[in-house]
């Protein structure tokens, strides 16, 4: 992604540093937090799973990937689309969907070649009759197509997929929001209330199952971030929104927070009451259930407030590694999801124990953060201008 | 909740133990290697109308819904599911009881399609008690945790609406599958569903992660053609424990 001007909207005035061009160093963090917690939450019986985002709230690292997704994407495509027009704007967002696409396929490879070594190793016919894991290696025309086309998502490839859609109709989303808000807001609310009424959900490959993240639903948050990345944080209205909520904000987020630590409280020792856990539980992910959506914007609007967009700690040495990896979302996320696969694999056939879970966590993160920060380097290195060519250069040239 | 089970469990120990000397020469006691932790089996189920049925020497129906484990499929031959035996078991322990257990596996079936088979698979047998096997597919196909609770919670409602007892299967234990899928967040969904609506999950997980670790059963050193025999054998042992389970229940 390029340079932005990213301004999530503050309570603060803004300042004059806060030109065009500087990017909202707090999108990338959270986002860099989120991919953080998505890495910790797909591994099995990792006790840092009561330590992530979805420990505090309702909602988790999803709801934060694809509502700063959408929020970037507007900054990004909506200055495109008001300097270069609509049909580049167009043709950039579906670039960036063609990315996403080849790195799913990339990421269905690397399932293949895991599922396809591990179903070599099973001997136990009490599993092979009842998974099917390797179903698709018996009937890979079928499995292979439907991965193609997006409706086989085995586990990891769900929310890429999401991703994509919502892209798909961006170029809509982008040339409704210069007409304001409310034409993009309006019909996507009404989609999304539609789902909740009536749970229809999207059929996927093996049949009988649907899409893991109903793309109906989720459209909404996707909308939602595009919705205020085009809002102007200067002005004077999103300030007085976020003061107008701050209150309740606080109230929904410590909510939330009590009832889900008593519920991990209850899940360590029964003899722990666990709050309201046979009203609220479970909750529905698939079609983003509202208490997950106001449990998220609850935390957005004490983050908006508390966080201001040049806190220090953004700059802080110990953050710099969380917001590279915010910066280079997709290939870290497709890291992740490999390294998450690796550290389940290592915990369950070398060893379980404490220290190879400490292992697999810091190997893991120190993994992500390096990764970023190479992919950092070299996107600099293509940034800056080529020196003049030299003699050197030339003769060489002239031989090749 | 637990703790009149648990005052009540010498009591009942007592009683097995004439029942099973009375039964002695009929009944076939438990192979040694179906031995599990004690903590396994701490745990009692509550089934009021089982009990009530029996205790009115009336027969009872039993319907066993759920997988490829259910219609016993690795064993070859339904005869050597756990449903069909855990009947013979039944049959053999309380012996003036006439109970039988329907056998409604489908392999490869999500949580999802099981509840779907309820009006035609469940309510249609008008059993007095449902033995619900899940949780091997979701995870597979990565079915949503919570979706996959919510299925088990209308599931479960449904039943105790119609007067059903009820009893969770967890999914089956093995290592290589184990290192592939993640089963640790459906196992807890399950057993947290089991506890919010007060019903019983067998931990058959854990009961096969301990035989696994103690090498009680292992399909590794074994030809294949007499793998089938021991998949019979480790269903012998699941269907000996719901029979433990619902003998604690009912007497």
């Amino acid at each position: 992604m390029t340079a932005t001007t990213a301004q999530l909207p503050s309570a603060q005035a803004p300042t004059a540093q806060e030109a065009p061009g500087r990017r909202d160093l707090r999108l990338d963090f959270f986002r860099g937090l989120a991919l953080i917690c998505i890495f910790i939450d797909h591994i099995p019986e990792n006790y840092l799973n009561y330590f992530t985002l979805s420990a505090v709230g309702f909602s988790d690292a999803a709801e934060v990937f694809i509502f700063i997704s959408g929020f970037t994407a507007s900054l990004v495509y909506g200055r495109t689309l008001a300097v270069r027009g609509v049909l580049v704007a167009t043709v950039q967002v579906l670039r960036r969907a063609w990315q996403l696409y080849v790195a799913h396929i990339f990421l269905f490879v690397i399932f293949i070649a895991e599922v396809s070594y591990t179903v070599r190793a099973f001997n136990n016919p009490m599993y092979n009759e009842e998974m099917g894991v390797g179903d698709f290696l018996e009937h890979p025309h079928i499995a292979v197509i439907q991965a193609l086309v997006l409706q086989f998502q085995p586990t990891f490839l769900d929310i890429l997929a999401l991703y994509i859609v919502p892209l798909l109709i961006f170029p809509l989303v982008l040339v409704t929001l210069r007409r304001g808000p409310w034409p993009a807001l309006v019909p996507s609310a009404l989609i999304y209330v539609a789902v909740q009424l009536s749970g229809f959900d999207v059929p996927a490959y093996p049949a009988g199952s649907s899409w893991t993240f109903n793309p109906f639903a989720w459209q909404f948050l996707f909308v939602l971030g595009a919705v205020m990345g085009q809002t102007d944080a200067r002005r004077e209205w999103p300030r007085a929104l976020l003061l107008l909520a701050y209150i309740p904000a606080i109230a929904i987020a410590a909510a939330a927070l009590v009832i889900r630590l008593s519920w991990a409280f209850h899940g360590l020792n029964e003899a722990f009451p666990a709050l309201f856990l046979r009203h609220l539980w479970p909750v529905n992910k698939t079609n983003l259930a509202p208490i997950r959506l106001v449990s998220f914007f609850a935390l957005f609007v004490l983050v908006a407030r508390w966080v201001p967009p040049r806190a220090r700690f953004l700059r802080a040495p110990l953050a710099r590694p969380v917001v590279l990896c915010g910066a280079h979302s997709l290939e870290i996320f497709c890291l992740s999801i490999l390294l998450s696969a690796l550290g389940h694999f290592l915990m369950s056939e070398v060893a379980m124990g404490l220290a190879m879970q400490v292992a697999v966590n810091i190997v893991g993160i120190a993994a992500m953060c390096l990764t970023a920060a190479m992919l950092d380097w070299y996107r600099a290195l293509q940034r800056a201008p080529l020196p003049p060519p030299t003699t050197a250069g030339q003769r060489f040239g002239g031989e090749g | 909740m637990g703790g009149w089970r648990r005052s009540a469990g010498p009591i009942w120990g007592l009683a097995a133990f004439f029942a099973a000397a009375a039964a002695l020469p009929c009944a076939a006691a438990e192979p040694a290697e179906c031995a599990v932790p004690p903590e396994l089996m701490e745990a009692g189920a509550a089934l009021p109308h089982l009990a009530a049925r029996l205790k009115a020497h009336q027969p009872a129906k039993i319907v066993a819904i759920g997988g490829a484990s259910t219609i016993g499929q690795a064993a070859g031959d339904p005869d050597f599911s756990y449903p069909h035996q855990l009947q013979q078991i039944l049959g053999q322990e309380l012996p003036d009881s006439r109970i039988v257990v329907v056998n409604k596996g489908i392999p490869r079936q999500a949580a999802k399609q099981n509840l779907d088979r309820f009006p035609t698979d469940v309510f249609a047998e008008d059993p007095v008690m449902t033995i619900w096997e899940t949780g091997i597919n979701d995870a597979v196909r990565g079915t949503d945790v919570d979706d996959f609770a919510e299925t088990l919670t209308t599931g479960v409602d449904q039943l105790k609406n119609r007067a059903i007892d009820t009893v969770l299967v967890d999914m089956q234990f093995s290592k290589s599958a184990t290192a592939l899928i993640n089963f640790d967040a459906y196992l807890k969904a399950l057993h947290r569903v089991g506890e919010v609506a007060d019903v019983y999950v067998l931990p058959r997980f854990e009961m096969m992660r301990y035989w696994s670790e103690q090498n009680v059963f292992n399909f590794d050193d074994v030809a294949p053609a007499d793998r089938a025999k021991l998949a019979a054998r480790v269903y012998d042992c699941l269907a000996q424990k719901l029979a433990q389970v619902i003998g604690r229940a009912v007497r």
